[in-house]
C-alpha cells in the first residue's frame, strides 16, 4: 500500500489525462496516510512543500508527456522516488483517452487499476529486495576521449545492442542496463524510472528510462523475458548509473524466455568496442 | 553522423522512423530540440511546419522522441514486425555470402 509519500500530481485542468492525475493524487491522499503538494501554489509559496517533499518520499503524476509535474520537480531540485504517466498507463491498459474534462467510467476505471498497481508494486518491491545475491564480475576495456573515459566490459558472459545497453548473462537469467556511452552523453542523471516487476518485454521493447538535464533515454531491452528484480536503490540514487552503470547502476534483472533467438541480434565486446568508439568520435569530432 | 548500417543491415533497408499525426500535432517542436540526429526539419513558413527529413538518421527502435510529445502525434513502426525483417534480410545476405 502506498504510505509516507508526497504526492505531486500535475493536474492540468485543460487536458482529461490532467484530471485524471489529479483525481488520482486525491485518492492516495485520502487514506490519510499520504501528503499532498498543490503544483500551482507551489510556485508562488514554497516553503511548506519544501518540506513536505523533504520529509517524504516522492512520487510524481504526470498526466500527458508534457511531464509539467517532472519538471516542476526538477525546477525545484526534488528527488523522485516513483513516477507515473497517466497516458502511458493509458496505453498499457487499453484505455482510450478522450476530451472530456469531467471523470466518466472509463477514466474511473482507469484510476482504480493505476491505485491497485501501484498498491501491488509497493508490495512487490518490497519482496524482491534482496534477491540479487548472484553475482556479476566485470572486467573492463577503456577508450578515453578528451576528458571522459568510456568503460566496456570484456566478459564472454555479456552481450550488447546497437542501442548502448548491455546484458549478462547468467543460465535463463540476466542482468540489463546501459553502458558508459549512455551514461557520459546524458551526464548528471536525476531519474530512473524502472520496468514493472512481473512485466513481459520483448527484445527490443523498453524497459524502463532514465533521464538527466540534457535528455531522456530509453533502456531498449537487449534480451526477452520477464522482469523479476529491479535495483531499487537506483529510484532513489540514479547517479549511481553515473558511477558505474554496468556494476551498482545495473537496472533490472530478466528471467529470459528466448535468449538462443535474442542472440542473433545481439553483438559481443569487440564490436561494441569499435561501434563506440566511432560514436564517440562522431559525436564530439 | 548516424550509423549507416544496423546489425550488419544497410540503415535504408530498415523502416524505423516516427510518422507525425497531423491532425495531433501542435507544433511544439518539442521533438525537434529532443532528438540530437536531425530526424525532424521545421518549416515555419509552410501550412505544415514540421516534417520527417531525415528517416534514416532515425535510431532504430529507439522511441525517445515521442515520449516528449504532450498530443502525443508521434508514432513508430511494429517493433517486433521490424526485428523479424532484420533477421530475414541478414539470412538473405548469410546465403549470398
Amino acid at each position: 500500500m502506498i504510505e509516507n509519500y508526497a504526492i505531486l500530481p500535475c493536474n492540468g485542468l485543460d487536458k482529461c489525462a490532467g484530471v485524471i492525475s489529479g483525481e488520482l493524487a486525491k485518492r492516495l491522499f485520502e487514506n490519510g496516510k499520504n501528503e499532498m503538494i498543490c503544483p500551482v501554489f507551489y510556485r508562488i509559496s514554497e516553503t511548506k512543500y519544501n518540506r513536505i517533499a523533504g520529509e517524504h518520499a516522492l512520487l510524481v503524476i504526470d498526466g500527458c508527456q508534457t511531464r509539467c509535474a517532472s519538471k516542476l520537480a526538477a525546477e525545484k531540485n526534488l528527488k523522485v522516488s516513483r513516477k507515473i504517466l497517466v497516458t502511458e498507463e493509458a496505453k498499457n491498459h487499453n484505455v482510450e483517452l478522450k476530451s472530456n474534462l469531467r471523470l466518466l467510467d472509463n477514466e474511473k476505471a482507469l484510476i482504480e487499476i493505476m491505485l491497485n498497481d501501484l498498491n501491488k508494486t509497493e508490495d512487490k518491491v518490497i519482496q524482491t529486495s534482496d534477491e540479487t545475491n548472484t553475482s556479476f564480475h566485470f572486467e573492463y576495456e577503456t577508450f578515453q576521449h578528451g576528458k571522459f573515459i568510456f568503460r566496456v566490459p570484456r566478459n564472454p558472459e555479456v552481450y550488447f545492442n546497437e542501442n548502448d545497453c548491455w546484458v549478462y548473462v547468467i543460465g535463463n537469467r540476466a542482468r540489463i542496463g546501459v553502458t558508459d556511452f549512455v551514461q557520459q552523453n546524458l551526464s548528471d542523471i536525476l531519474y530512473f524510472t524502472p520496468p514493472e516487476i512481473g512485466e513481459e518485454i520483448d527484445q527490443f521493447g523498453e524497459a524502463g528510462d532514465i533521464e538527466s538535464s540534457k535528455s531522456v533515454f530509453e533502456l531498449i531491452s537487449p534480451v526477452s523475458g520477464k522482469v523479476v528484480t529491479i535495483n531499487e536503490e537506483l529510484v532513489e540514487k540514479p547517479e549511481m548509473i553515473n558511477e558505474n552503470p554496468y556494476e551498482k547502476g545495473w537496472m533490472a534483472e530478466i528471467e529470459l524466455t528466448d535468449f538462443e533467438s535474442d542472440k542473433e541480434l545481439l553483438i559481443r565486446f569487440e564490436k561494441y568496442f569499435e561501434i563506440m568508439k566511432r560514436k564517440v568520435e562522431d559525436l564530439n569530432g | 553522423m548516424s550509423e549507416t548500417t544496423f546489425m550488419g543491415v544497410e540503415r535504408d533497408k530498415i523502416d524505423w522512423k516516427p510518422t507525425i499525426d497531423y491532425a495531433k500535432c501542435d507544433y511544439c517542436m518539442e521533438c525537434v530540440k529532443f532528438c540530437p540526429h536531425q530526424v525532424f526539419e521545421v518549416r515555419e513558413s509552410d501550412a505544415i511546419k514540421l516534417i520527417v527529413r531525415n528517416p534514416h538518421n532515425c535510431v532504430v527502435f529507439c522511441r525517445a522522441c515521442s515520449k516528449t510529445c504532450g498530443p502525443d502525434a508521434l508514432s513508430f513502426p511494429d517493433k517486433n514486425a521490424t526485428t523479424q525483417k532484420i533477421k530475414e534480410i541478414r539470412k538473405e545476405m548469410e546465403s549470398h555470402d
